[in-house]
């Protein structure tokens, strides 16, 4: 009876079946990882969305992505989408810093939407090439301020500069400023620029076309042609695009000017803590609307004839509504 | 005994070999980011990031000595009343109205060598007075204030006719004037041209710049003496700072003193301009900035000495204002007159200033 019963150890040929299977379920196991671990790890582009007015607010957004950006390997080639008219200098410094190192790290081409001018130029400054579309906006290389003026002395600071100062002195560091820009710009492109330091200095804005010429953009290309050139320049082969959105995104802030200065405004109908004075700006003015022409846009009851005028609230409101045009 | 300590051994020895390789596996395959390449912006440290601030000294002084003379000033103050003198007030467009402190570099050095300094500001009440039908024009309160001045230094532009006879009778009398416009005069003031045509000046529109070669802003232009240059009024200026600047000239040749420096362009053309910003006939001195004049601009470049020079320009005229007795009709017309014959005061003045 026992030669007829199973035995319970197994063959040889039965060892290298168990083997075999054993191998192929922790080699299943495995694969992925090796698989992960072969393949090539720098297969994206990111798109760093820079848009709206310059600001603290994205500045901190867009040095937090670059940094995450140059710490992740599976990121191999950076675009920075842009369409800002430039705004506060230390956030348009710290972004140009933030470029600058991931430049050293990894390709960055920026791609002009509309607009990317003063501080928006300046941020995108240090990236391998510059791709504009033919009616994209670029330049405005300069300091907006208004002119110092000397003012009655005023009785209670603790020291002559701490309300007021000395007309001479603000013209002084209102130039020194200028020049921290105009310096790092040529820096960056004074080989690209096809004029002179003064001529840059002008802050003039050009369009695409003209800028590809002129040395203030490389390349006239979209979006999508400036993110496969860095996918190129990267031998990056299939690659997926990874986009950062960045800032506040809520339509806000928005830039206005007024006689004398450019403002952020934080909400529609903003209180006190929502209007920020942003003082001396890397702004292109022409591309911040002043505050007189949004307001009669946005004004609710113009006059839009009298006739309405002497009826009364209801009169008043039918007037509004049909559009007033009676008189 | 050995037991344990073979044992003990072994567990030290186990343990350090456990975390150990531990310490050694999570060192090598440590993910972190790799350490911040460091980046030199040398343009944010070089020795020319900054620029100088020092505001400087001025030193105005005259060095002609002559009998005391009274220099008229109008900074272009509106008369303040219910009804504004222009209607352009109305709308909020005033003169280029300048500040006492504004002329004091002027003023000081005119009082400290014994001069008069009188400041024309509209009576509004005076303005509006009627004049009775049939009844001839006298004087404008401008007029009344110039037949007493020997000299007259102007910040604003827009005189209506009257004024511009008196002002026109006052330099062929011997006056001196000094207008000192501005780049913007041309975009808020009506009637420049009259003034200009009056004294036989012009101005161009537009302002000079100089992105090269600048006084802390590429509008703060340098302007040096042409080599035609009245050495009366440069002597000492190898440079003068002209804030907001524009050009000016005359029609007689030869008038030229100071013209911007090289590399210097014009707001209109965009092309380098060497058209003088400060120019002089026999009497008149018409120079296309007035911020020069202010304690501030005062002290930067040469101006301290154009300023000086100037008071001297002001005080060496060749007018004698009719005082007391003098040979008009106190309620005269003031039209055209005589040179010579300025626009008399409707009440003499006892000023003894006269030279």
């Amino acid at each position: 009876m026992s030669t007829n019963q199973p035995s319970t150890v197994l063959t040889s040929r039965q060892q290298l079946a168990v083997v075999v299977v054993a191998a192929a379920v922790v080699g299943a196991v495995l694969a992925p990882s090796v698989y992960a671990a072969t393949n090539d790890p720098d297969d994206t582009v990111a798109v760093v969305e820079i848009e709206g007015p310059v600001t603290s607010a994205l500045a901190d957004d867009v040095e937090s992505e670059l940094a995450d950006i140059r710490a992740n390997d599976s990121v191999g080639a950076v675009v920075l989408k842009l369409d800002t008219p430039g705004g506060a200098p230390v956030a348009s410094e710290r972004m140009y810093k933030a470029v600058q190192r991931t430049s050293e790290q990894m390709t960055v081409i920026a791609s002009v939407q509309s607009i990317s001018a003063s501080g928006g130029y300046y941020a995108m400054a240090p990236a391998d090439e510059i791709y504009v579309l033919p009616t994209s906006t670029v330049g405005s290389i300069g300091l907006n301020a208004p002119a110092p003026q000397t003012t009655a002395p005023v009785q209670g600071p603790s020291g002559p500069d701490k309300a007021g100062g000395n007309e001479i002195q603000a013209w002084a560091e209102q130039q020194t400023l200028a020049d921290t820009f105009v310096d790092a710009m040529m820096a960056e492109r004074g080989d690209e620029f096809q004029m002179p330091r003064e001529e840059v200095a002008q802050a003039d804005v050009y369009l695409g076309t003209e800028a590809v010429q002129n040395g203030y953009a490389d390349e006239i290309g979209s979006l999508n042609e400036a993110i496969h050139a860095a996918a190129t320049e990267e031998n990056l082969g299939e690659y997926e695009v990874d986009t950062r959105e960045t800032g506040p995104d809520i339509g806000f802030p928005i830039l206005l000017r007024t006689d004398t200065q450019v403002v952020a405004v934080h909400a529609n109908d903003p209180g006190y803590g929502e209007v920020e004075p942003m003082g001396l700006t890397y702004v292109h003015l022409e591309a911040v609307p002043h505050v007189d022409t949004v307001e009669r846009f946005s004004e609710s009851d113009l006059d839009r004839g009298g006739s309405a005028a002497d009826t009364g609230a209801t009169g008043n409101e039918t007037a509004r509504l049909t559009g007033g045009v009676g008189a | 005994m050995s037991d344990v300590r073979t044992l003990a051994a072994a567990f030290v020895v186990t343990l350090a070999t456990i975390t150990g390789g531990a310490a050694l596996t999570g060192f090598v395959t440590a993910d972190g980011a790799a350490p911040a390449p460091e980046i030199q912006n040398e343009h944010y440290v070089d020795g020319d990031a900054v620029a100088n601030d020092t505001p400087g000294q001025a030193d105005v002084e005259m060095e002609t000595a002559t009998r005391s003379q009274t220099v008229l000033v109008d900074p272009g103050v509106e008369p303040t009343g219910a009804v504004p003198v222009s209607p352009l007030a109305l709308l909020g467009f005033g003169g280029p109205s300048v500040a006492d402190r504004d002329v004091r570099p002027l003023a000081n050095a005119l009082i400290e060598n014994g001069h008069d300094v009188d400041v024309y500001v509209p009576d509004p009440e005076q303005q509006r007075r009627a004049v009775p039908p049939g009844a001839e024009q006298g004087p404008t309160q401008l007029g009344e204030r110039l037949a007493e001045a020997d000299a007259f230094v102007t910040f604003r532009t827009d005189y209506d006719e009257a004024e511009l006879d008196e002002i026109e009778s006052f330099a062929e009398s011997g006056g001196h004037v000094v207008v000192a416009t501005e780049p913007d005069a041309a975009f808020d003031q009506p009637g420049a041209v009259g003034l200009d045509a009056t004294l036989d000046v012009t101005t161009e529109p537009g302002y000079v710049y100089n992105m090269e070669e600048n006084d802390l802003n590429y509008q703060r232009v340098y302007a040096e003496p042409t080599e035609e240059s009245d050495a009366a009024l440069t002597e000492g200026v190898d440079r003068a700072v002209l804030p907001s600047a524009t050009p000016v000239g005359t029609t007689i040749a030869g008038s030229d003193v100071l013209r911007p420096v090289e590399g210097s362009e014009l707001s209109t053309t965009r092309a380098s301009t060497e058209a003088p910003l400060l120019v002089r006939t026999d009497g008149v001195v018409m120079v296309g900035d007035s911020d020069f004049l202010s304690p501030e601009n005062a002290a930067r470049a040469d101006n301290d000495a154009l300023i000086g020079n100037l008071a001297d320009f002001l005080v060496t005229n060749d007018r004698t204002p009719p005082g007391p007795g003098g040979q008009q009709s106190p309620t005269g017309p003031t039209g055209p007159t005589e040179p010579g014959q300025p626009s008399e005061p409707q009440q003499p003045s006892g000023n003894e200033t006269t030279g």
